[in-house]
């Protein structure tokens, strides 16, 4: 089934969890206006991405990395975003540089220990990689995406 | 951080699609355990099929579905503001589609939306 990319929508109840914390208390929000925000942030994300490739091209590249994002942002007159952007991207580097130490750290553990087989071994490699390589997927995905 | 845990630490949005979206839309808030760092509530794995969506797009690095993730969720945040101030104008404690609709004709940057909603 062939999905058009504006029906990708964005769970509806933290798109609502969203609007609520940046209204004031007491402000209510219709179903219409939700699904429409809903859908503005989908063409939002359509847009951003559409840009962001512009970037990675222009670089040569062809993956779509973070300051491709960044650099989308502005080009779409969202400067006020790349601050908070910048500041979320450090705490997720941080989080993820942390997570990779201690799934190593676990590996290490392991080896110390007589070793049983665990599934979760394969995933923990997957962490390691910083790209993240949608190719596998896009093989899967062909027969769904009808272009 | 359960949010970014949920989303990213369980491997759901690298390789599966539909279970990342319903995960999340059933979790509980997220404890705040980390001020400040409420890294991201949306879910990765609609994101980054958001991403994929786009015929000319190869690869996108983890890093960029997360932020293109935030970005979209300050979008929400600011979008939704904006279309607040027009329905406190009209004295009302509802938001409205059409304030929405004021919203994005009167903001320049939102321009790209005229014509997408419908």
């Amino acid at each position: 089934m062939a999905e058009r990319p504006e029906d990708l929508n964005l769970p509806n109840a933290v798109i609502t969890r969203i609007i609520k914390e940046a209204l004031p208390d007491g402000v209510n929000i219709s179903k219409e206006a939700r699904s429409a925000i809903s859908r503005a942030a989908s063409v939002f994300v359509l847009y951003a991405t559409s840009c962001a490739n512009n970037f990675a091209m222009k670089g040569k590249r062809k993956t779509l990395n973070a300051s491709d994002v960044l650099s989308a942002m502005e080009e779409m007159e969202f400067q006020r975003f790349i601050t908070p952007l910048k500041e979320a991207l450090e705490a997720y580097r941080r989080e993820q540089k942390g997570k990779k130490e201690a799934s190593e750290q676990k590996k290490k553990d392991k080896d110390k220990k007589t070793d049983s087989e665990e599934p979760d071994k394969s995933r923990d490699e997957d962490n390691d990689e910083d790209e993240e390589r949608l190719e596998e997927d896009e093989q899967n995905e062909e027969e769904e995406v009808d272009n | 951080m359960a949010a970014a845990a949920a989303a990213a630490g369980s491997g759901t949005p690298r390789e599966e699609e539909g279970s990342g979206g319903e995960s999340a839309a059933s979790q509980p808030q997220p404890p705040a355990n980390a001020p400040g760092a409420r890294l991201s509530r949306l879910p990765l794995a609609r994101v980054k099929a958001l991403v994929k969506a786009d015929p000319d797009v190869t690869l996108a690095g983890q890093e960029a579905i997360f932020i293109l993730a935030r970005a979209a969720e300050l979008f929400v945040e600011t979008i939704a503001k904006d279309a607040y101030c027009c329905a406190q104008q009209g004295k009302r404690k509802t938001l409205q589609r059409r304030d929405l609709d004021n919203a994005i004709e009167a903001v320049d940057e939102f321009a790209f939306l005229e014509g997408t909603l419908d």
